[in-house]
Protein backbone atom coordinates (compact mmCIF):
# COMPACT_ATOMS: atom_id res chain seq x y z
CA UNK A 1 0.00 0.00 0.00
CA UNK A 2 1.41 3.36 -1.17
CA UNK A 3 0.18 6.24 0.65
CA UNK A 4 0.64 9.73 -0.57
CA UNK A 5 -0.12 13.24 0.51
CA UNK A 6 -3.02 14.56 -0.98
CA UNK A 7 -5.13 18.30 -0.76
CA UNK A 8 -7.95 19.60 -1.77
CA UNK A 9 -7.65 23.74 -2.83
CA UNK A 10 -9.90 26.57 -4.03
CA UNK A 11 -8.02 28.53 -6.05
CA UNK A 12 -8.76 32.08 -7.60
CA UNK A 13 -10.43 33.16 -4.18
CA UNK A 14 -9.61 34.05 -0.45
CA UNK A 15 -12.94 32.64 0.45
CA UNK A 16 -13.62 28.97 0.96
CA UNK A 17 -15.98 27.20 -1.07
CA UNK A 18 -15.43 29.83 -3.68
CA UNK A 19 -13.05 29.94 -6.61
CA UNK A 20 -12.36 26.42 -8.39
CA UNK A 21 -11.64 23.56 -6.22
CA UNK A 22 -8.19 21.31 -7.32
CA UNK A 23 -7.07 18.12 -5.93
CA UNK A 24 -3.39 18.16 -5.69
CA UNK A 25 -1.09 14.88 -5.06
CA UNK A 26 2.31 15.03 -4.01
CA UNK A 27 4.27 12.37 -5.33
CA UNK A 28 7.84 10.65 -5.26
CA UNK A 29 7.63 9.29 -8.81
CA UNK A 30 4.98 9.30 -11.24
CA UNK A 31 2.13 6.41 -11.12
CA UNK A 32 0.68 4.51 -14.27
CA UNK A 33 -0.94 7.13 -16.62
CA UNK A 34 -4.39 4.96 -15.73
CA UNK A 35 -4.11 4.84 -11.76
CA UNK A 36 -3.63 9.26 -12.17
CA UNK A 37 -6.75 8.74 -14.67
CA UNK A 38 -8.32 7.21 -11.76
CA UNK A 39 -7.78 8.65 -8.85
CA UNK A 40 -8.71 11.97 -11.28
CA UNK A 41 -11.93 10.09 -11.68
CA UNK A 42 -12.74 8.94 -7.83
CA UNK A 43 -12.28 12.36 -6.41
CA UNK A 44 -14.77 13.96 -8.93
CA UNK A 45 -13.47 17.78 -8.96
CA UNK A 46 -12.71 19.97 -11.91
CA UNK A 47 -8.88 19.14 -11.78
CA UNK A 48 -6.54 17.35 -10.08
CA UNK A 49 -2.61 17.69 -10.58
CA UNK A 50 0.21 15.12 -9.62
CA UNK A 51 3.68 16.84 -9.47
CA UNK A 52 7.20 14.67 -9.10
CA UNK A 53 9.97 16.67 -7.78
CA UNK A 54 12.72 16.58 -10.64
CA UNK A 55 15.85 18.43 -9.15
CA UNK A 56 15.43 22.56 -8.48
CA UNK A 57 11.84 21.65 -10.55
CA UNK A 58 8.58 19.71 -10.60
CA UNK A 59 6.71 18.10 -13.39
CA UNK A 60 3.58 18.61 -13.14
CA UNK A 61 0.98 16.83 -15.18
CA UNK A 62 -3.07 17.60 -14.72
CA UNK A 63 -6.48 15.34 -15.21
CA UNK A 64 -9.64 15.96 -15.20
CA UNK A 65 -12.20 12.98 -14.18
CA UNK A 66 -12.73 12.56 -17.83
CA UNK A 67 -9.14 13.36 -19.85
CA UNK A 68 -5.45 14.46 -19.07
CA UNK A 69 -5.16 18.41 -19.91
CA UNK A 70 -3.13 20.44 -22.00
CA UNK A 71 -2.64 23.12 -19.19
CA UNK A 72 -4.49 24.05 -16.23
CA UNK A 73 -4.43 27.38 -14.40
CA UNK A 74 -5.96 27.09 -11.32
CA UNK A 75 -4.50 23.39 -10.30
CA UNK A 76 -1.40 24.84 -10.88
CA UNK A 77 -2.03 27.64 -8.25
CA UNK A 78 -3.31 24.77 -6.50
CA UNK A 79 0.10 23.31 -6.44
CA UNK A 80 2.21 26.07 -5.83
CA UNK A 81 -0.03 26.85 -2.35
CA UNK A 82 0.49 23.25 -1.32
CA UNK A 83 3.93 23.89 -1.87
CA UNK A 84 4.22 27.12 -0.27
CA UNK A 85 1.54 27.24 2.89
CA UNK A 86 1.12 23.23 3.61
CA UNK A 87 4.68 22.22 2.57
CA UNK A 88 7.02 24.56 3.33
CA UNK A 89 8.53 25.68 0.54
CA UNK A 90 11.41 28.18 1.20
CA UNK A 91 11.62 29.79 -2.30
CA UNK A 92 9.64 32.89 -4.00
CA UNK A 93 9.98 31.04 -7.31
CA UNK A 94 8.34 27.33 -8.43
CA UNK A 95 9.38 26.51 -11.50
CA UNK A 96 6.67 23.32 -13.41
CA UNK A 97 8.00 21.55 -16.22
CA UNK A 98 4.13 20.50 -17.61
CA UNK A 99 3.10 19.50 -21.67
CA UNK A 100 2.75 23.58 -21.99
CA UNK A 101 6.50 24.02 -21.80
CA UNK A 102 8.09 25.81 -18.30
CA UNK A 103 5.44 27.01 -16.10
CA UNK A 104 6.56 29.62 -13.37
CA UNK A 105 4.52 30.38 -10.36
CA UNK A 106 5.92 33.54 -7.85
CA UNK A 107 4.08 34.08 -4.41
CA UNK A 108 4.35 37.40 -2.37
CA UNK A 109 1.76 38.02 0.51
CA UNK A 110 -0.44 34.99 -0.43
CA UNK A 111 -0.54 36.50 -3.79
CA UNK A 112 0.56 33.43 -6.68
CA UNK A 113 1.03 34.83 -10.05
CA UNK A 114 1.65 31.83 -12.55
CA UNK A 115 3.69 33.18 -15.52
CA UNK A 116 1.83 31.43 -18.32
CA UNK A 117 2.57 31.38 -22.39
CA UNK A 118 -0.20 33.90 -24.24
CA UNK A 119 -2.13 32.26 -26.98
CA UNK A 120 -3.60 34.84 -28.60
CA UNK A 121 -7.04 34.09 -30.26
CA UNK A 122 -8.11 34.51 -33.96
CA UNK A 123 -10.77 35.25 -36.04
CA UNK A 124 -12.74 32.22 -36.45
CA UNK A 125 -16.28 30.70 -37.95
CA UNK A 126 -18.62 29.13 -35.11
CA UNK A 127 -19.66 25.62 -35.29
CA UNK A 128 -23.12 25.11 -36.55
CA UNK A 129 -23.53 23.07 -33.29
CA UNK A 130 -22.36 25.81 -30.97
CA UNK A 131 -24.28 28.64 -32.52
CA UNK A 132 -27.62 26.57 -32.61
CA UNK A 133 -27.36 25.67 -28.66
CA UNK A 134 -26.88 29.48 -27.43
CA UNK A 135 -29.99 31.78 -26.92
CA UNK A 136 -27.79 34.92 -28.02
CA UNK A 137 -25.54 35.89 -30.63
CA UNK A 138 -22.13 36.91 -30.10
CA UNK A 139 -20.57 40.16 -31.45
CA UNK A 140 -17.20 38.23 -32.34
CA UNK A 141 -15.95 34.72 -32.62
CA UNK A 142 -12.86 34.46 -32.02
CA UNK A 143 -10.19 30.55 -31.34
CA UNK A 144 -7.09 29.80 -29.94
CA UNK A 145 -7.18 26.55 -27.74
CA UNK A 146 -11.18 27.75 -26.89
CA UNK A 147 -13.77 29.22 -28.96
CA UNK A 148 -13.71 32.65 -27.47
CA UNK A 149 -17.27 34.19 -27.68
CA UNK A 150 -17.40 38.14 -27.19
CA UNK A 151 -20.74 39.72 -26.05
CA UNK A 152 -21.27 43.54 -25.52
CA UNK A 153 -22.64 43.26 -21.76
CA UNK A 154 -21.49 41.86 -18.88
CA UNK A 155 -25.60 40.84 -18.57
CA UNK A 156 -25.24 38.55 -21.39
CA UNK A 157 -22.38 36.96 -19.86
CA UNK A 158 -24.36 36.55 -16.58
CA UNK A 159 -27.83 35.51 -18.50
CA UNK A 160 -26.99 33.04 -21.27
CA UNK A 161 -28.18 29.90 -21.60
CA UNK A 162 -26.47 26.90 -23.43
CA UNK A 163 -28.94 24.20 -24.48
CA UNK A 164 -26.43 21.18 -23.13
CA UNK A 165 -27.91 18.42 -24.99
CA UNK A 166 -27.22 20.22 -28.22
CA UNK A 167 -23.66 21.42 -27.33
CA UNK A 168 -23.29 17.76 -26.20
CA UNK A 169 -22.67 16.99 -29.79
CA UNK A 170 -19.14 18.17 -29.87
CA UNK A 171 -15.97 17.43 -28.73
CA UNK A 172 -13.31 20.39 -28.42
CA UNK A 173 -10.90 18.45 -26.32
CA UNK A 174 -9.03 19.39 -24.20
CA UNK A 175 -10.96 22.95 -24.93
CA UNK A 176 -14.12 24.89 -24.46
CA UNK A 177 -16.05 27.72 -24.91
CA UNK A 178 -15.60 30.93 -23.46
CA UNK A 179 -18.06 33.35 -22.48
CA UNK A 180 -16.76 37.04 -22.43
CA UNK A 181 -18.03 41.14 -22.18
CA UNK A 182 -16.63 44.31 -20.73
CA UNK A 183 -17.01 44.36 -16.84
CA UNK A 184 -19.12 47.09 -15.65
CA UNK A 185 -16.71 47.71 -12.52
CA UNK A 186 -13.83 45.74 -13.76
CA UNK A 187 -12.07 45.78 -17.36
CA UNK A 188 -13.89 42.21 -18.10
CA UNK A 189 -15.78 39.06 -17.11
CA UNK A 190 -16.02 35.93 -18.50
CA UNK A 191 -17.24 32.25 -18.25
CA UNK A 192 -16.11 28.78 -19.51
CA UNK A 193 -18.22 26.08 -20.80
CA UNK A 194 -16.47 22.38 -22.06
CA UNK A 195 -18.80 20.43 -24.26
CA UNK A 196 -19.01 16.72 -23.29
CA UNK A 197 -17.65 17.16 -19.28
CA UNK A 198 -18.88 16.16 -16.04
CA UNK A 199 -18.06 19.45 -14.87
CA UNK A 200 -20.16 21.79 -17.99
CA UNK A 201 -19.46 24.85 -16.42
CA UNK A 202 -15.61 25.45 -14.88
CA UNK A 203 -15.53 27.47 -11.47
CA UNK A 204 -13.00 29.70 -12.82
CA UNK A 205 -10.36 28.96 -15.51
CA UNK A 206 -6.98 30.20 -15.23
CA UNK A 207 -5.86 28.39 -19.05
CA UNK A 208 -8.95 30.58 -20.67
CA UNK A 209 -7.44 33.92 -19.75
CA UNK A 210 -3.60 32.45 -21.39
CA UNK A 211 -6.77 33.84 -24.78
CA UNK A 212 -8.82 36.31 -22.63
CA UNK A 213 -5.42 38.49 -21.89
CA UNK A 214 -4.07 39.33 -25.23
CA UNK A 215 -7.60 40.21 -26.34
CA UNK A 216 -8.67 42.37 -23.99
CA UNK A 217 -5.52 43.88 -23.77
CA UNK A 218 -5.63 44.99 -27.75
CA UNK A 219 -9.48 45.33 -26.91
CA UNK A 220 -8.96 47.71 -24.21
CA UNK A 221 -5.42 49.09 -25.03
CA UNK A 222 -4.30 48.04 -21.25
CA UNK A 223 -1.49 45.92 -20.11
CA UNK A 224 -2.92 45.09 -16.19
CA UNK A 225 -6.17 43.77 -16.18
CA UNK A 226 -8.27 42.78 -13.48
CA UNK A 227 -11.00 40.35 -14.84
CA UNK A 228 -14.07 38.43 -12.68
CA UNK A 229 -15.05 34.39 -13.71
CA UNK A 230 -18.94 34.57 -13.63
CA UNK A 231 -19.31 31.18 -12.53
CA UNK A 232 -21.75 30.62 -9.50
CA UNK A 233 -18.79 30.00 -7.04
CA UNK A 234 -16.86 32.66 -8.75
CA UNK A 235 -13.22 34.04 -8.92
CA UNK A 236 -10.78 36.80 -9.27
CA UNK A 237 -7.83 37.31 -11.65
CA UNK A 238 -5.43 40.53 -11.48
CA UNK A 239 -4.01 40.01 -15.37
CA UNK A 240 -0.77 41.21 -16.83
CA UNK A 241 -0.34 41.10 -20.47
CA UNK A 242 3.55 40.37 -21.41
CA UNK A 243 4.01 40.08 -24.91
CA UNK A 244 4.29 35.81 -25.26
CA UNK A 245 3.59 35.02 -21.90
CA UNK A 246 0.47 36.57 -19.43
CA UNK A 247 0.37 36.74 -16.16
CA UNK A 248 -2.07 35.44 -13.93
CA UNK A 249 -2.31 36.37 -10.77
CA UNK A 250 -4.79 35.12 -7.60
CA UNK A 251 -5.29 33.66 -4.07
CA UNK A 252 -6.16 30.28 -2.42
CA UNK A 253 -7.07 28.36 0.50
CA UNK A 254 -6.55 24.62 1.66
CA UNK A 255 -10.01 22.67 2.02
CA UNK A 256 -8.60 19.40 3.06
CA UNK A 257 -5.40 18.07 3.63
CA UNK A 258 -5.06 14.33 4.06
CA UNK A 259 -3.42 11.23 3.03
CA UNK A 260 -4.44 9.04 -0.28
CA UNK A 261 -3.80 5.35 0.24
CA UNK A 262 -3.47 3.14 -3.35
CA UNK A 263 -2.13 -0.33 -4.16
CA UNK A 264 1.23 -0.38 -6.21
CA UNK B 1 -11.99 24.08 12.73
CA UNK B 2 -11.05 20.77 11.45
CA UNK B 3 -13.62 17.92 10.53
CA UNK B 4 -11.67 14.69 10.64
CA UNK B 5 -13.00 13.25 6.67
CA UNK B 6 -12.76 9.76 5.09
CA UNK B 7 -13.54 8.41 1.68
CA UNK B 8 -13.98 4.84 1.34
CA UNK B 9 -14.99 2.75 -1.39
CA UNK B 10 -18.11 0.66 0.20
CA UNK B 11 -19.03 -2.75 -0.85
CA UNK B 12 -15.85 -4.02 -2.29
CA UNK B 13 -12.20 -5.15 -1.09
CA UNK B 14 -10.18 -3.20 -4.10
CA UNK B 15 -9.70 0.93 -4.14
CA UNK B 16 -11.48 2.40 -6.80
CA UNK B 17 -14.52 -0.06 -7.47
CA UNK B 18 -17.58 -0.62 -5.43
CA UNK B 19 -19.63 2.56 -4.27
CA UNK B 20 -17.33 5.46 -2.55
CA UNK B 21 -18.89 7.43 0.24
CA UNK B 22 -17.31 9.73 2.25
CA UNK B 23 -17.28 10.06 5.98
CA UNK B 24 -16.87 12.83 8.40
CA UNK B 25 -16.74 12.34 11.93
CA UNK B 26 -17.70 15.18 14.57
CA UNK B 27 -17.61 15.42 18.41
CA UNK B 28 -21.29 16.68 18.04
CA UNK B 29 -23.50 17.35 15.33
CA UNK B 30 -22.38 19.77 12.66
CA UNK B 31 -24.91 22.51 11.77
CA UNK B 32 -26.82 21.30 8.74
CA UNK B 33 -25.77 24.40 6.57
CA UNK B 34 -21.98 23.35 7.38
CA UNK B 35 -23.05 19.68 6.45
CA UNK B 36 -24.95 20.18 2.78
CA UNK B 37 -21.70 22.39 2.01
CA UNK B 38 -19.20 19.89 2.91
CA UNK B 39 -21.51 17.30 0.76
CA UNK B 40 -22.31 19.84 -2.28
CA UNK B 41 -18.27 19.71 -2.17
CA UNK B 42 -17.47 16.50 -2.57
CA UNK B 43 -18.42 15.53 -5.62
CA UNK B 44 -19.64 12.04 -4.25
CA UNK B 45 -23.29 10.64 -4.05
CA UNK B 46 -23.26 10.72 -0.59
CA UNK B 47 -21.76 12.36 2.53
CA UNK B 48 -22.45 10.49 6.10
CA UNK B 49 -22.13 12.82 9.27
CA UNK B 50 -21.95 10.41 12.50
CA UNK B 51 -21.10 12.14 15.77
CA UNK B 52 -21.23 9.78 19.11
CA UNK B 53 -24.15 10.38 21.86
CA UNK B 54 -24.11 8.10 24.99
CA UNK B 55 -23.33 4.54 23.74
CA UNK B 56 -25.19 5.02 19.87
CA UNK B 57 -24.02 7.27 17.15
CA UNK B 58 -26.25 10.15 15.72
CA UNK B 59 -26.12 9.40 11.54
CA UNK B 60 -27.23 11.86 8.73
CA UNK B 61 -26.60 11.29 5.18
CA UNK B 62 -26.65 13.92 2.23
CA UNK B 63 -26.35 13.74 -1.24
CA UNK B 64 -24.50 17.20 -2.88
CA UNK B 65 -28.17 18.72 -3.36
CA UNK B 66 -30.21 17.44 -0.09
CA UNK B 67 -30.51 15.01 2.58
CA UNK B 68 -31.31 11.67 2.38
CA UNK B 69 -33.36 9.08 4.79
CA UNK B 70 -31.26 6.14 4.07
CA UNK B 71 -28.40 5.16 2.15
CA UNK B 72 -26.91 1.45 2.69
CA UNK B 73 -23.26 2.08 1.11
CA UNK B 74 -22.51 4.90 3.52
CA UNK B 75 -23.56 3.30 6.67
CA UNK B 76 -21.54 0.77 5.71
CA UNK B 77 -18.64 3.00 5.11
CA UNK B 78 -19.41 4.60 8.28
CA UNK B 79 -19.21 1.73 10.46
CA UNK B 80 -15.72 0.55 8.54
CA UNK B 81 -14.07 4.12 9.69
CA UNK B 82 -15.61 3.63 13.14
CA UNK B 83 -14.09 0.15 13.97
CA UNK B 84 -10.74 1.18 11.68
CA UNK B 85 -10.45 4.24 13.76
CA UNK B 86 -10.84 2.50 16.95
CA UNK B 87 -13.69 4.69 18.04
CA UNK B 88 -16.46 1.48 18.58
CA UNK B 89 -15.79 -1.73 20.65
CA UNK B 90 -14.36 -4.38 17.77
CA UNK B 91 -16.32 -7.03 19.62
CA UNK B 92 -20.09 -4.78 20.22
CA UNK B 93 -22.50 -3.88 17.44
CA UNK B 94 -22.89 -0.44 16.33
CA UNK B 95 -26.47 1.23 16.76
CA UNK B 96 -26.86 4.25 14.61
CA UNK B 97 -30.37 6.53 15.16
CA UNK B 98 -31.24 7.77 11.85
CA UNK B 99 -34.23 9.14 9.91
CA UNK B 100 -34.51 5.52 9.34
CA UNK B 101 -35.05 4.60 12.69
CA UNK B 102 -32.42 2.84 14.92
CA UNK B 103 -29.93 0.61 12.27
CA UNK B 104 -27.17 -1.69 13.60
CA UNK B 105 -23.73 -3.11 12.27
CA UNK B 106 -22.25 -5.70 13.49
CA UNK B 107 -18.32 -6.90 12.07
CA UNK B 108 -16.84 -10.28 11.47
CA UNK B 109 -13.18 -10.47 10.31
CA UNK B 110 -13.37 -8.00 7.34
CA UNK B 111 -16.82 -8.27 6.54
CA UNK B 112 -19.63 -5.69 7.98
CA UNK B 113 -23.19 -6.51 8.27
CA UNK B 114 -25.86 -4.44 7.78
CA UNK B 115 -29.50 -5.13 9.42
CA UNK B 116 -31.97 -3.65 7.09
CA UNK B 117 -35.60 -4.11 6.60
CA UNK B 118 -36.89 -6.94 3.73
CA UNK B 119 -38.41 -5.45 1.21
CA UNK B 120 -41.21 -6.98 -1.07
CA UNK B 121 -43.78 -6.36 -4.09
CA UNK B 122 -46.39 -7.63 -6.30
CA UNK B 123 -45.90 -8.99 -9.96
CA UNK B 124 -47.02 -5.91 -12.75
CA UNK B 125 -45.91 -5.92 -16.00
CA UNK B 126 -42.90 -3.97 -17.21
CA UNK B 127 -44.38 -1.36 -19.74
CA UNK B 128 -43.24 -2.00 -23.29
CA UNK B 129 -41.00 1.17 -23.86
CA UNK B 130 -39.27 0.24 -20.72
CA UNK B 131 -38.67 -3.26 -22.41
CA UNK B 132 -37.58 -1.33 -25.58
CA UNK B 133 -35.34 1.65 -23.54
CA UNK B 134 -33.67 -1.53 -21.50
CA UNK B 135 -33.47 -4.26 -24.39
CA UNK B 136 -34.95 -6.74 -22.29
CA UNK B 137 -37.28 -9.87 -22.37
CA UNK B 138 -38.41 -9.87 -18.55
CA UNK B 139 -39.01 -13.07 -17.28
CA UNK B 140 -40.73 -11.78 -14.78
CA UNK B 141 -41.54 -8.14 -13.27
CA UNK B 142 -42.18 -7.54 -9.53
CA UNK B 143 -42.84 -3.51 -8.42
CA UNK B 144 -41.19 -3.41 -5.06
CA UNK B 145 -40.45 -0.02 -2.95
CA UNK B 146 -41.43 2.63 -5.79
CA UNK B 147 -39.36 0.46 -8.69
CA UNK B 148 -39.80 -2.44 -10.81
CA UNK B 149 -37.24 -5.61 -10.18
CA UNK B 150 -37.10 -6.84 -13.40
CA UNK B 151 -35.53 -10.72 -13.89
CA UNK B 152 -33.98 -11.45 -17.25
CA UNK B 153 -33.06 -15.12 -18.44
CA UNK B 154 -29.02 -14.57 -18.93
CA UNK B 155 -26.31 -13.29 -17.29
CA UNK B 156 -25.49 -11.21 -20.54
CA UNK B 157 -28.76 -9.81 -20.91
CA UNK B 158 -28.28 -7.61 -17.70
CA UNK B 159 -24.57 -7.00 -18.70
CA UNK B 160 -25.58 -5.74 -22.11
CA UNK B 161 -27.97 -3.17 -21.00
CA UNK B 162 -27.30 0.11 -22.33
CA UNK B 163 -30.52 2.46 -21.58
CA UNK B 164 -30.93 5.65 -23.02
CA UNK B 165 -31.00 7.26 -19.94
CA UNK B 166 -32.67 10.47 -21.15
CA UNK B 167 -36.02 8.13 -22.21
CA UNK B 168 -35.47 6.24 -18.93
CA UNK B 169 -36.05 9.22 -16.87
CA UNK B 170 -39.58 9.81 -16.95
CA UNK B 171 -39.97 5.99 -15.54
CA UNK B 172 -39.27 4.58 -12.07
CA UNK B 173 -36.07 3.23 -10.95
CA UNK B 174 -35.16 -0.22 -12.76
CA UNK B 175 -33.57 -3.09 -10.92
CA UNK B 176 -32.42 -5.46 -13.62
CA UNK B 177 -31.44 -8.96 -12.31
CA UNK B 178 -30.64 -13.06 -13.57
CA UNK B 179 -29.65 -15.97 -11.58
CA UNK B 180 -25.52 -16.23 -11.74
CA UNK B 181 -24.13 -18.46 -14.44
CA UNK B 182 -22.67 -21.30 -12.82
CA UNK B 183 -19.50 -21.84 -11.43
CA UNK B 184 -19.42 -18.00 -11.31
CA UNK B 185 -19.08 -18.14 -7.00
CA UNK B 186 -22.41 -16.07 -7.13
CA UNK B 187 -26.32 -16.51 -6.61
CA UNK B 188 -27.52 -13.93 -8.89
CA UNK B 189 -26.24 -10.71 -10.40
CA UNK B 190 -28.19 -7.05 -11.05
CA UNK B 191 -27.70 -3.56 -12.33
CA UNK B 192 -29.44 -0.32 -10.84
CA UNK B 193 -31.06 2.67 -12.44
CA UNK B 194 -32.24 5.68 -11.33
CA UNK B 195 -32.44 8.35 -13.90
CA UNK B 196 -35.49 9.81 -12.43
CA UNK B 197 -33.30 10.86 -9.18
CA UNK B 198 -30.69 11.77 -11.07
CA UNK B 199 -28.44 8.89 -11.13
CA UNK B 200 -27.82 7.26 -14.53
CA UNK B 201 -26.23 4.02 -12.73
CA UNK B 202 -25.72 3.81 -9.03
CA UNK B 203 -22.66 1.34 -8.64
CA UNK B 204 -23.64 -0.70 -5.55
CA UNK B 205 -26.88 -0.40 -3.66
CA UNK B 206 -27.98 -1.85 -0.52
CA UNK B 207 -31.65 -1.03 -1.02
CA UNK B 208 -32.04 -2.55 -3.89
CA UNK B 209 -30.73 -5.69 -2.28
CA UNK B 210 -33.28 -5.31 0.61
CA UNK B 211 -35.47 -6.32 -2.66
CA UNK B 212 -33.51 -8.95 -4.49
CA UNK B 213 -32.49 -10.82 -1.67
CA UNK B 214 -36.82 -11.68 -0.41
CA UNK B 215 -37.09 -11.80 -4.12
CA UNK B 216 -34.28 -14.89 -5.22
CA UNK B 217 -33.91 -16.53 -1.92
CA UNK B 218 -38.52 -17.11 -2.80
CA UNK B 219 -36.99 -18.24 -6.00
CA UNK B 220 -33.38 -20.46 -4.76
CA UNK B 221 -35.12 -21.93 -2.13
CA UNK B 222 -32.47 -20.66 0.55
CA UNK B 223 -31.80 -18.22 2.67
CA UNK B 224 -28.05 -17.19 1.89
CA UNK B 225 -27.26 -15.91 -0.81
CA UNK B 226 -23.97 -14.23 -2.81
CA UNK B 227 -24.86 -11.23 -5.31
CA UNK B 228 -22.74 -9.18 -7.70
CA UNK B 229 -23.52 -5.63 -8.68
CA UNK B 230 -22.14 -5.56 -12.19
CA UNK B 231 -21.77 -2.00 -12.48
CA UNK B 232 -18.69 -0.78 -14.36
CA UNK B 233 -17.22 -0.36 -10.48
CA UNK B 234 -18.62 -3.71 -9.45
CA UNK B 235 -19.14 -4.53 -6.07
CA UNK B 236 -19.91 -8.02 -3.78
CA UNK B 237 -22.72 -8.42 -0.70
CA UNK B 238 -23.72 -11.24 1.04
CA UNK B 239 -27.05 -11.63 2.06
CA UNK B 240 -29.42 -13.60 4.14
CA UNK B 241 -33.02 -13.28 4.86
CA UNK B 242 -34.17 -13.25 8.63
CA UNK B 243 -37.65 -12.62 8.37
CA UNK B 244 -38.84 -9.31 7.86
CA UNK B 245 -35.22 -8.17 7.79
CA UNK B 246 -32.59 -8.96 5.41
CA UNK B 247 -28.70 -8.90 6.65
CA UNK B 248 -26.48 -6.96 3.93
CA UNK B 249 -22.69 -7.90 4.31
CA UNK B 250 -19.85 -6.25 2.55
CA UNK B 251 -16.05 -4.83 2.70
CA UNK B 252 -14.63 -1.46 2.67
CA UNK B 253 -11.41 -0.01 1.53
CA UNK B 254 -10.42 3.47 3.08
CA UNK B 255 -9.08 5.51 -0.17
CA UNK B 256 -8.47 9.39 1.28
CA UNK B 257 -7.97 10.17 5.36
CA UNK B 258 -8.01 13.56 5.95
CA UNK B 259 -9.23 16.54 7.70
CA UNK B 260 -11.50 19.45 6.27
CA UNK B 261 -10.25 22.84 7.61
CA UNK B 262 -12.78 25.39 7.62
CA UNK B 263 -13.46 28.74 8.94
CA UNK B 264 -10.20 29.40 8.42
Amino acid sequence: MLSVKFFIVHAFTDRLHGGNPAGVVVLEEWLPDEQLQQIAKENGLPETAFFVPEGARFALRWFTPEIEMDLCGHATLATAHVLKAMLGYPGENMVFRSESGQLEVSEANGLYTLNFPSRKPLPAELPDIIRQSLDRMPVAVLKARDYLLVYASEEDVRDIRINRQLIDQINIDPGGVIITAPGRQIDFVSRFFTPQASHFEDPVTGSAHCSLIPYWAGQLNKKEMKALQLSERGGTLYCVDAGSRVLISGSAKTYMSGTLYIDN
Amino acid sequence: MEIPFFQVDAFTDQPFKGNPAAVCITDSALPETTMQQIAAENNLAETAFVSQAAGTFNLRWFTPLTEVPLCGHATLATAHTLWQQGLADPLQEIRFDTQSGRLTAVRNEDWITLNFPSLTGHTVHLPQEVQEILGVTPVHTIDVFNRYLVEVATEAEVYDVCPDFARLTPYPKVIVTAKAAAGSGYDFISRFFAPCIGINEDPVTGSAHCCLAPYWSAKLGKPEMQAYQASSRGGALRVKVDGDRVLLSGQAVTLIRGAYIINN
